[in-house]
């Protein structure tokens, strides 16, 4: 049976990548004598999988994993003790579980329903005076917001403009910082990585911020047709 | 320092966060001993590593002990961590190093020692023994620097910058010197203390003095009650000690991520050039029963997918079959992978190869070391020709595709025509493979993989003078030109590391000076390829005026007194002595479970603890 358990990554465990973040699962799942199905082939593995990978570095607080149990196949009203709690206790720190919902009703993979996500990137400003708004706003004046970017199969970056992909940009001062909201596109159809928006920013703010300072978190990740109407977390 | 700000700069940043799976959480506050297990190597090496997870569970099972994890930055780190003034510092709770009580340094291999003097330096530690014994860190001692592991048999080229080196076995060793240090009132009074416990050297309580021409002449002691002689410690019988079944599980890929069970300590094989073969004796078994509770103890606390049993030897495990085919049925329960390393390859081992790699075969290993039975005799390698024909026809049939073959070039005697001989090897096995699979041959290679002889302490080969670099050119050239065999792949090591390798492994005090320069001049993690770099290393010779052909290609007299002949092994001189002649000779010596050949170790301790001798 299918479920899916939604969970927070904080702290340092923010440093292990999200292949890695699988192998966790894989070992807890293992640990925890929870028997997953498994794929046909000659290759079996486990039927397992994120919504969305999330950057090295990036704390996540919304994030989904979905999974197909072999024999354990507990009810709505039964998987959180059966499942999550078996899971949940021996998490690495860091790895929250947050809920779990069942998921025969999905028909595609999270990962195929994913449209957007929201992040925010916390950004040390210095003790000079700065004005958030009229930043996005001389940001989003620009006709194309262009930059370059590494794509699959070509050895050179290539020229794009990514301002179609931005959904929707704010940003709000927090003491010395500024807190940059983004909703991006997010998926197979269409993807744009935070870090372009947070360079191409960098540049518009123009005061030397190295990428090394800033945090960044997602917040949220989107689905089509708002799928996630049907998520009953746990 | 916001650490973070690190992390985002650094590749893999997870090598330096901690806070895996079964990692120990103490309050540092509510112990009385901080330890650092210093591994000289980046992490993903560290890990690996078997002996750290056993010490590291037995000195956190100790309700007054800490012991926490400390590896080796890798460059980019290092640059950054110099940078931004940061201190090397713990896995654990990010200690600065230079805080704890002790820090232990693991000597797994030679080529790590200038990474220890370099991370003592990060940590904010002088890395000379007598400059931490003359000054103050803020007010307070500096940790007490230890070290251990196999290169520890022959202590004295980092005699300048330990203080205390720890012989044999670690299990109950390492544990009753952190205790000793949390009950001694000085530094003083803990080493005088210390020495009389077996397994424990103190270079500060010994002074060499050398001959005219460069030998060493002797050895004076500078504290009395220090031993002359320094016996091993040795752990009797492995099932009276911890093994670990709640291993720390990193969460990055580490060149061994698996759960590992050791089935045995030492070897019977009597291997001449193996230094492993004759300081781990005797051979002490781990009880059937208890390696698989250990086994499935270890695959519920990890969820690890992988199991393989570690050992100098696989298949001499004394109830081998019957151990491996309940393995076998477990893991498969399990879903779990067995692999098992080092296989004698009988119809038995074919057997279970074929049942547990199924389909997906891996390479078949072969280690005959030498190219021809004289040399085979000469260096004790019982393996014969028609063993490894015959063990490959099998293979072939039972549909294996790649044939690994190990040799060691430069071996006591060696004549070129030993080198035709590994070349012969590889030829036969293409041709058996022709026969059987029709002329086309599938997608069948084979790769002979050819390493340099390092004569080590403590084997009977100690006295022998390493090839030069130039001798170990024209071999590999020689061997590249015979090789030349369509479906056979030729490697070989690299001649620097070896010949470098040499002068640390049997080197006296004065070879701390080379390793101390090379450090200063900027070398680090020699053991890398990418890293290594042979020219400072020369310069470094040039420098201190120490000449590195008297360490490795001069060929020792028996009567010359040795910088390790204080460390006792427990294998006696006599038998390394008999041993040399028989080499010489071509004369074998039986495996000691056929009967005792007298290496000396039973007046020390007993042989085949646990074993199933019939």
């Amino acid at each position: 049976m299918k479920y899916i358990i939604r969970f927070r990554k904080t702290g340092t465990i923010c440093y292990t990548s999200h292949l890695d973040i699988m192998k966790v699962f894989k070992r807890a799942f293992k640990r925890t004598g929870i028997r997953l199905a498994y794929s046909q082939g000659f290759n079996p593995h486990p039927k397992m999988g994120f919504a969305q990978p999330l950057s090295l570095g990036y704390e996540g607080l919304e994030e989904y994993i979905e999974f197909e149990t072999a024999e354990l196949n507990p009810d709505a009203g039964r998987m959180r003790e059966v499942l999550m709690e078996p899971l949940s206790s021996i998490m690495p720190e860091g790895l929250e579980l947050t809920g779990i919902c069942e998921g025969s009703w999905l028909k595609k993979t999270l990962a195929a329903e994913t449209e957007y996500a929201k992040y925010q990137a916390r950004i040390p400003m210095g003790d000079a005076a700065f004005d958030p708004e009229e930043l996005v706003k001389k940001y989003m004046l620009q006709d194309e917001i262009l930059t370059y970017k590494k794509q699959k199969k070509k050895p050179e970056p290539v020229l794009v403009n990514i301002k179609p992909k931005i959904r929707h940009l704010s940003a709000a001062k927090d003491g010395e910082n500024m807190i940059l909201a983004m909703e991006l596109d997010q998926g197979s159809e269409s993807n744009l990585s935070p870090e372009l928006v947070i360079t191409t920013f960098l540049e518009i703010i123009d005061r030397g911020t190295e990428r090394s300072d800033i945090d960044v978190t997602r917040s949220k990740i989107g689905f089509a047709k708002n799928i996630d109407k049907n998520f009953q977390f746990r | 320092m916001n650490f973070d700000k690190l992390l985002r700069k650094v590749e893999k940043p997870a090598r330096y966060t901690g806070g895996e799976t079964n990692m120990v959480r103490k309050n540092p506050e509510d112990v009385s001993v901080r330890m650092g297990f210093a591994f000289p190597d980046t992490y993903e090496i560290g890990m690996s590593y078997m002996g750290l997870q056993i010490l590291y569970n037995i000195l956190n099972k100790n309700e007054q002990i800490y012991c926490e994890r400390i590896f080796a930055p890798a460059p980019d780190m290092e640059a950054l961590m110099t940078e931004n003034d940061v201190k090397l510092f713990t896995l654990e709770t990010k200690t600065p190093v230079d805080e704890l009580d002790i820090i232990g340094f693991t000597l797994q291999y030679e080529m790590s020692y200038t990474n220890i003097l370099n991370m003592l330096m990060l940590g904010g530690i002088p890395y000379k023994r007598e400059e931490r014994e003359e000054s103050l860190n803020n007010g307070k001692e500096y940790p007490l620097v230890i070290a251990g592991g196999p290169c520890a048999c022959n202590p004295e080229p980092l005699a300048d910058f330990i203080d205390v080196f720890l012989i044999g076995d670690g299990e109950e060793l390492l544990e009753n010197i952190c205790l000793l240090y949390d009950r001694s009132s000085s530094r003083k009074e803990f080493l005088e203390e210390a020495v009389k416990i077996d397994g424990v050297y103190v270079p500060g309580f010994y002074e060499p003095s050398y001959n005219e021409d460069g030998t060493l002449a002797e050895v004076k002691k500078t504290f009395e009650g220090a031993p002359d002689v320094i016996k091993r410690a040795v752990v009797e019988d492995l099932e009276s000690v911890e093994f670990p079944v709640e291993n720390i599980v990193p969460f990055i890929d580490t060149v061994h991520d698996r759960a590992v069970i050791e089935t045995f300590r030492g070897c019977t094989r009597g291997c001449r050039f193996c230094q492993a073969g004759m300081i781990y004796r005797p051979v002490r078994e781990r009880r059937e029963e208890t390696i698989f509770e250990l086994a499935m103890k270890q695959l519920d606390n990890t969820g690890h997918e992988e199991l393989s049993l570690l050992s100098l030897s696989t298949s001499d495990y004394s109830r081998f079959e019957p151990m491996a085919i309940k393995l076998m049925g477990l893991c498969r329960e399990r879903n779990v992978a067995l692999s098992l390393p080092s296989l004698r390859l009988d119809s038995f081992s074919f057997n279970v190869l074929n049942e547990i790699q199924g389909y997906r075969k891996s390479g078949l290993t072969f280690a005959p070391e030498a190219g021809t039975q004289r040399l085979r005799d000469v260096i004790n390698k019982n393996i014969t020709e028609n063993d490894i024909y015959s063990a490959v026809e099998q293979a072939v049939e039972l549909g294996w595709e790649h044939i690994k073959l190990y040799f060691m070039i430069g071996l006591p005697t060696e004549t070129f025509e030993d080198l035709d001989g590994i070349a012969e090897i590889a030829g036969k096995i293409m041709d058996i493979n022709y026969n059987i699979r029709g002329r086309k041959g599938g997608r069948f290679r084979v790769t002979v993989s050819v390493s340099n002889f390092v004569p080590k302490p403590h084997t009977p080969f100690q006295w022998e003078p390493q090839n030069t670099r130039e001798e170990f050119i024209e071999k590999h050239d020689y061997l590249a030109s015979k090789l030349r065999i369509k479906g056979v792949t030729f490697n070989y090591h690299e001649t620097d590391t070896s010949n470098l390798e040499a002068v640390l492994a049997r080197g006296d005090r004065r070879v701390g000076k080379v390793i101390e320069e090379a450090y200063n001049l900027g070398c680090r993690f020699d053991a890398w390829t990418e890293h290594f770099n042979p020219q400072l290393w020369q310069k470094a010779f040039e420098n201190t005026g120490i000449y590195e052909s008297f360490y490795s290609h001069r060929k020792r007299s028996i009567d010359e007194l040795l910088p390790w002949d204080n460390i006792n092994m427990f294998v006696s001189r006599d038998f390394l002595e008999s041993e040399r002649a028989k080499a010489s000779e071509g004369v074998t010596t039986e495996d000691c479970r056929q009967g005792c050949c007298g290496c000396g170790v039973n007046k020390y301790t007993e042989c085949f603890v646990n074993c199933d001798t019939d």
